[in-house]
């Protein structure tokens, strides 16, 4: 941009300047040509668009028709104004101007802003129309060709790289899917197999659909009633009513008819059968039959059996046909009959009488029997009884006399027991009379010994009390000593306090005190209480206390004027003022006030007096950097004050238990 | 106790820390702190002063003035700063412990 800016100014001061010139325009020409298309510029609009836009216009779409049109000096487009004076056919441009040209008056000079005030400032648009356009389409082209290669490219490192593949398919439109369709082919070619028979298997082959029609299946309708008459029992019919005729009997009642027929038929044919044998009776009976009812002796089996053969006998008679021929001869036979069964009755009589004898026979042996059996039981009886008796008898003897046995033994048992208890008792009684004898004599030699020994017991009572005394004596003796010890070591400690002039630590002595004072909770107590710094390293004296407070002093006095938050400033102005500040003195009494400089003063007249505990008062309530400065010295004075205070407490602590002794 | 442990060894001389300053030393201690820092940062500043001046502004007087004039604000406010802090103990290093 920038150089298409300088190369536009160049061409707007070429304008400017006349005396420069390309060297193919002319001059003179030029100037007229832009002076005469600066005034005929309102004419030529309505010209514009139409002849030299059409050419331009297709230029990256931008409309930029009036500023192309501008460049009239371009000696290229000279229908641009017809009104010009015609001039002679500019000399063509060389190959290489038009080369060196070419960028300026590029596409890109309809984006600009006009920058100067003339009309001639467009930069000129030597190349010819149709190698521009050619330009455009080779640069759209190769754009095309450079963004679908390009496109590849990702698209192909997307596959290689998931960094990019991530970046490719969220940024660069349809990146996603034309990746997704080349992984889709990749699966594919890899896993074809399974791709064929897992989706596209049952679509491919192409076999008959089963497809079923709106009308298939279950559909409600309206139940018919002469559809199947009654099948359905609960529907209403004529077996409902009993009193409805019957309509389905006809039929039937012909079917029953048929057999009654046949039926009718056949019993007529065994009756005309059985009257048929009946026919032929030309001959009478020789002899009517016996009649086994009304016979004699009718009940008797052989009586019937004979009845039976004669009338087998007669009939067969009868059906001879010359049965009047033996008429006789069977009367006979039933008169012989009749004789037989008159013997068959007497025999079956003596029979009778035979069995009855035999019967009372019979009864006469069973009683003869029946008697013998009883008599031989009785005695059999009688025997046993006997038997019984006599064992019953021993069995008793035998039991008496285990009895008495048992008695006897268990009497015998009873009377030892006795025996020995009696035994006992009398040792018991034995023992204890010995016991009662050896206690009378040893009280009779007790009271023999007691009267002589008793003096003895006296003077031994005598030998404790006085040992009693001594020891109480001997414990007057040690407290009065550890006493004396203790001030002793006391005195040590305070010689070793005041007499050195720099501090010195006094662990020693500390350690001597304790040890004479056998663990006094007082003298340990006050010992606990001083700082262990101070007896490592000592406690100052007063006068190098004073000496240090007076450095102090002046420290203090400098930051005496600092204000709460002081910086550098004050402090540099604190530190000038305050030599120029009074001192406070302290010849006619303490001063008065909060201020620093009155506290110094009653501080060094306290100090001078002795006071270091008011004195480390005063100086304790001092405040910011003057009692910052002063620290060290107060705690200083605290440790001496401390140390101070114990010795005090020890001495009092000795003082109070050498009294306590008397 | 302490003086049981100090009893069995007497000799032992105490723990100096010779970090601590006494306290009314405090002051001059900041102070000589203070001009050393001084002279060392307007020296410094100076010196880029007069760097810059011969190498970009063509040997004139103002940059090693402008120099001096930085290292030396730099001095002071870092005296300053240590003043203002003196008084109120430091809480670097101090923690809060919650329950």
């Amino acid at each position: 941009m920038l150089r298409i800016a300088v190369a536009r100014s160049a061409g707007l001061e070429q304008g400017l300047r006349l005396g420069l010139r390309r060297q193919w325009q002319q001059p003179a020409r030029s100037w007229t040509l832009i002076r005469g298309y600066a005034d005929d510029r309102p004419a030529d609009k309505t010209v514009l668009p139409g002849v030299p836009g059409a050419q331009t216009g297709t230029i990256a779409g931008v409309p930029q028709a009036p500023i192309e049109a501008t460049a009239t000096h371009n000696p290229t487009q000279t229908n641009l104004s017809p009104n010009e004076p015609p001039k002679p056919p500019p000399t063509p441009p060389t190959p290489t101007e038009v080369k060196s040209n070419a960028p300026a008056p590029s596409t890109n000079t309809g984006n600009l802003p006009p920058t100067g005030t003339g009309t001639a400032k467009t930069g000129p648009s030597s190349a010819p129309p149709p190698k521009k356009r050619r330009r455009f389409r080779s640069f759209l082209l190769t754009l095309i060709i450079l963004s679908a290669l390009g496109y590849a490219g990702g698209v192909y490192y997307s596959l290689v790289n998931d960094n990019f593949h991530d970046f490719f398919t969220e940024y660069v439109p349809f990146g996603e899917d034309a990746v997704a369709y080349f992984e889709e082919r990749e699966y594919r070619r890899r896993f074809p197999a399974r791709e064929i028979q897992g989706r596209t298997w049952p679509q491919t082959r192409g076999e008959n659909k089963v497809t079923i029609a709106r009308q298939s299946g279950v559909n409600p309708r309206v139940a018919d009633e002469n559809d199947n008459a009654g099948a359905d029992l609960a529907q209403k019919g004529r077996h409902t009513s009993a009193v409805q005729e019957n309509k389905a009997k006809p039929a039937e009642s012909k079917k029953e008819e048929k057999p009654e027929v046949t039926h009718k038929l056949t019993p007529k044919k065994d009756e005309k059968t059985v009257t048929t044998p009946s026919e032929p009776k030309p001959t009478p009976p020789a002899a009517s039959l016996v009649d086994n009812q009304n016979i004699a002796e009718g009940q008797e089996r052989a009586v019937q059996e004979l009845v039976k053969l004669v009338n087998n006998v007669i009939t067969a008679v009868n059906a001879s046909p010359e049965a009047p021929k033996y008429a006789n001869t069977i009367a006979s036979a039933k008169s012989d009959l009749d004789k037989v069964i008159a013997e068959i009755k007497i025999m079956r009589d003596q029979t009778a009488q035979e069995a009855d004898t035999q019967i009372k026979n019979a009864h006469l042996e069973f009683d003869t029997a029946a008697k013998e059996l009883v008599r031989r039981l009785e005695s059999e009886m009688r025997e046993q009884e006997t038997r019984w008796r006599e064992e019953y008898e021993q069995e008793r003897e035998r039991l008496s006399t285990s009895y008495q046995q048992k008695l006897s033994a268990e009497l015998d048992a009873a009377k030892k027991v006795l025996e020995s208890k009696n035994q006992n008792a009398l040792l018991e009684q034995e023992i204890s009379l010995q016991k009662k004898f050896m206690d009378s004599v040893k009280a009779k030699v007790e009271e023999e010994r007691s009267g002589r020994l008793s003096k003895l017991d006296e003077l031994s009572s005598n030998v404790e009390e006085l040992e009693k005394l001594t020891s109480q004596w001997n414990e007057v003796v040690d407290t009065t000593l550890q006493t004396q010890h203790l001030q002793v070591a006391l005195e040590a400690l305070r010689a070793k306090l005041q007499e050195s002039d720099h501090p010195t630590p006094f662990i020693n002595e500390l350690v001597a005190l304790k040890e004479v004072s056998k663990n006094d909770e007082v003298v340990s107590a006050a010992i606990a209480s001083i700082n262990p710094a101070a007896y490592q390293r000592g406690v100052p004296s007063a006068a190098s206390i004073i000496d240090r407070f007076r450095r102090v002093a002046t420290e203090v006095r400098k930051a005496s004027l600092l204000p709460e938050d002081a910086g550098v400033a004050s402090h540099a102005a604190s530190a000038v003022l305050s030599r120029l500040m009074f001192q406070k003195k302290s010849d006619r009494g303490l001063p008065e006030g909060e201020d620093v400089e009155a506290t110094l003063a009653r501080t060094e007249v306290l100090l001078e007096e002795g006071d270091l505990d008011a004195a480390a008062r005063e100086m304790n309530g001092l405040k910011g950097w003057a009692g910052v400065l002063s620290r060290d010295w107060v705690t200083e004075c605290r440790r001496v004050l401390e140390v101070r205070q114990a010795v005090d407490v020890i001495a009092t602590e000795a003082r109070l238990k050498s009294l306590l002794v008397d | 106790m302490a003086d049981k442990n100090t009893s069995t060894a007497p000799a032992v001389a105490p723990p100096t820390r010779p970090n601590r300053p006494l306290s009314e030393a405090l002051l001059n201690e900041k102070w000589d702190h203070c001009l050393s820092t001084l002279l060392i940062r307007s020296t410094l500043g100076a010196s880029f002063g007069v760097i810059f001046s011969v190498l970009l502004f063509k040997r004139r007087s103002w940059p090693v003035w402008a120099g001096l004039g930085f290292g030396a604000g730099r001095a002071w406010e870092e005296c300053d700063s240590s003043f203002k802090r003196a008084t109120a103990p430091s809480r670097d290093g101090l923690r809060v412990l919650r329950p």
